[in-house]
């Protein structure tokens, strides 16, 4: 299977090691040769019909920052959308930074793969809480398979699992702690009584907070994967606007003090059901499956059949992202084989 | 036919014996009585498990009467009666907002504030408030969205339970 990978961060140098370091496994257990033929950056493209070094890519990556820089084959100055023309691949790897103001590039990259007929596994969260029927239709239309697994909650299993673990059943409602930053920020203002601001402050000299946390913090993204959640696992037709939005900004030691003296904790939980969308920080039980600590991400879905099922999983992470993006990967090919 | 009670009982002696009365002179047979009273709720009061037997009609005037003598019955056969709901407030929270809260709330049929603590911050926008409620069964969710909604037109943000 031919891969291109377009956005190399993170997400996309995981994938890329990901799919180097399990090679031979992919082979011997599927019948997988997964080839990675095109990979762009902001700087511009490698491309090579018979498959780009891995290792290289990555060196060249990290070295430079620039996948243009990349001997022989490397491109400067090739958009997106030119690589997907020029290109002979099976399957689009969409894995450019989030933009909730209007999905783009990744909107017109994947309607672009999906048009002309190939698969799309994607993380970008951007486009799929925008335009979600409009991709899924420009999928169907065309028999593409379409996948996005990694959009919510990282390795978490939630999309994937409810569609095929729990099919036969009616989903009424996701609840969940989908941003593991929050989380992070939370239990450590719980734990150690400290003020929210010096507690972000911590959180970014680590590298769980970004410079500017506003996505987070203000619960943006959890809303984004709300919506997801809502069109895919609850099949409605919604958008980021439709979710009541509340963040954790205006938590204090105090509140946090008061719900402990209760057995509670307080955590921001986005909710997902057929008469409510909302992030809103609310009080959980100590010792009740929302009860965890630090960045992971945990959720509960309620069904008819299988009453209420629980998934946890790390929320974030370079290569626990691209685990939940090789899953899709196999996946597809198993559909195609 | 048997029904079994729990009802909350306000420590004070004598207390046990005027919820019993009405059983034995309505015509129905006290079966068992459970009074610890050292287990307590929230408010310090005593919830008290009673089997009675009688027929359906002497069971039914026997509830009424409890209920007018505004005894609360928490229970009846493992169906609870009441819950527990618990709400967090943030803002700038003054004593008449807490007096006009629990009055909101308290005017609502099956609900009552149960405990009510306040925590001040120096900076006063970060003080805080925790009600605990108890509320007839099946009204948490709606009570909750009022809740919110009362809190967030003064100006506090609202943590309901999830």
């Amino acid at each position: 299977m031919k891969l291109c990978i377009i956005g190399f961060g993170a997400v996309g140098m995981g994938v890329s090691r990901v799919v180097s370091m399990k090679r031979e496994m992919l082979i011997e257990k599927y019948g997988l040769d997964i080839s990675i033929v095109a990979v762009t950056d902001r700087s511009g493209a490698a491309i090579n019909p018979n498959g780009l070094d891995i290792e290289l890519l990555l060196e060249i990556k990290e070295k430079t920052g620039k996948i243009a820089d990349y001997p022989e084959f490397g491109v400067s100055d090739i958009s997106g959308v030119q690589v997907l023309d020029d290109v002979d691949y099976d399957c689009l790897v969409e894995v450019t930074p989030t933009n909730i103001e209007d999905g783009e590039p990744a909107r017109t990259h994947m309607l672009k793969a999906m048009k002309d007929g190939k698969n799309v596994v994607t993380s970008n969260k951007g486009p799929l809480s925008l335009n979600f029927r409009e991709l899924l239709e420009a999928a169907n239309s065309t028999n593409a398979h379409f996948r996005y697994e990694a959009s919510v909650g990282g390795a978490m299993p939630i999309i994937n699992f409810s569609h095929e673990t729990l099919a036969g059943n009616k989903i009424t409602s996701v609840q969940g702690i989908l941003n593991g930053t929050c989380n992070y920020i939370l239990s450590r203002m719980a734990n150690e009584g400290s003020p929210y601001l010096q507690t972000l402050n911590e959180a970014q000299e680590l590298g769980i907070a970004e410079t500017d946390p506003t996505q987070d913090v203000e619960g943006i993204d959890a809303a984004c994967k709300i919506v997801i959640l809502a069109n895919s696992v609850l099949n409605r037709d919604v958008s980021l606007k439709d979710v009541k939005m509340e963040g954790i900004t205006r938590i204090t030691p105090e509140s946090i003090a008061l719900a402990k003296k209760e057995g509670l904790l307080i955590k921001l939980i986005g909710e997902a059901s057929y008469d409510n969308l909302e992030v809103s920080p609310r009080l959980v039980r100590e010792g009740s499956p929302f009860a965890v600590d630090g960045t992971l991400n945990v959720a509960t879905l309620k069904t008819d059949l299988a009453d209420d099922v629980t998934v946890a999983g790390k929320g974030a992470g370079s290569i626990e992202t691209a685990s939940a993006i090789l899953s899709d990967i196999v996946s597809i090919w198993k559909a195609r084989s | 036919m048997r029904l079994n009670l729990v009802l909350e009982l306000l420590d004070v002696p004598g207390q046990l014996l005027d919820a019993l009365d009405p059983i034995g002179k309505l015509g129905a047979n006290i079966v068992a009585v459970i009074h610890q009273r050292d287990v307590k709720t929230e408010r310090g009061t005593i919830p008290v498990h009673i089997s009675i037997e009688g027929d359906e009609e002497t069971l039914k005037r026997v509830l009424k009467s409890i209920e007018e003598m505004n005894i609360q019955i928490i229970e009846v056969d493992g169906v609870v009666m009441k819950e527990k709901i618990t709400t967090i407030l943030i803002g700038n929270i003054v004593d008449q907002d807490l007096r006009e809260t629990v009055n909101v709330l308290n005017s609502i049929e099956g609900v009552r504030v149960a405990d009510l603590n306040l925590k001040m911050s120096d900076n006063p926008e970060e003080s805080a408030s925790r009600i605990v409620i108890e509320a007839d069964y099946g009204i948490k969710k709606d009570l909750m969205e009022n809740i919110k909604e009362y809190g967030n037109s003064k100006g506090f943000l609202v943590i309901n339970e999830i």
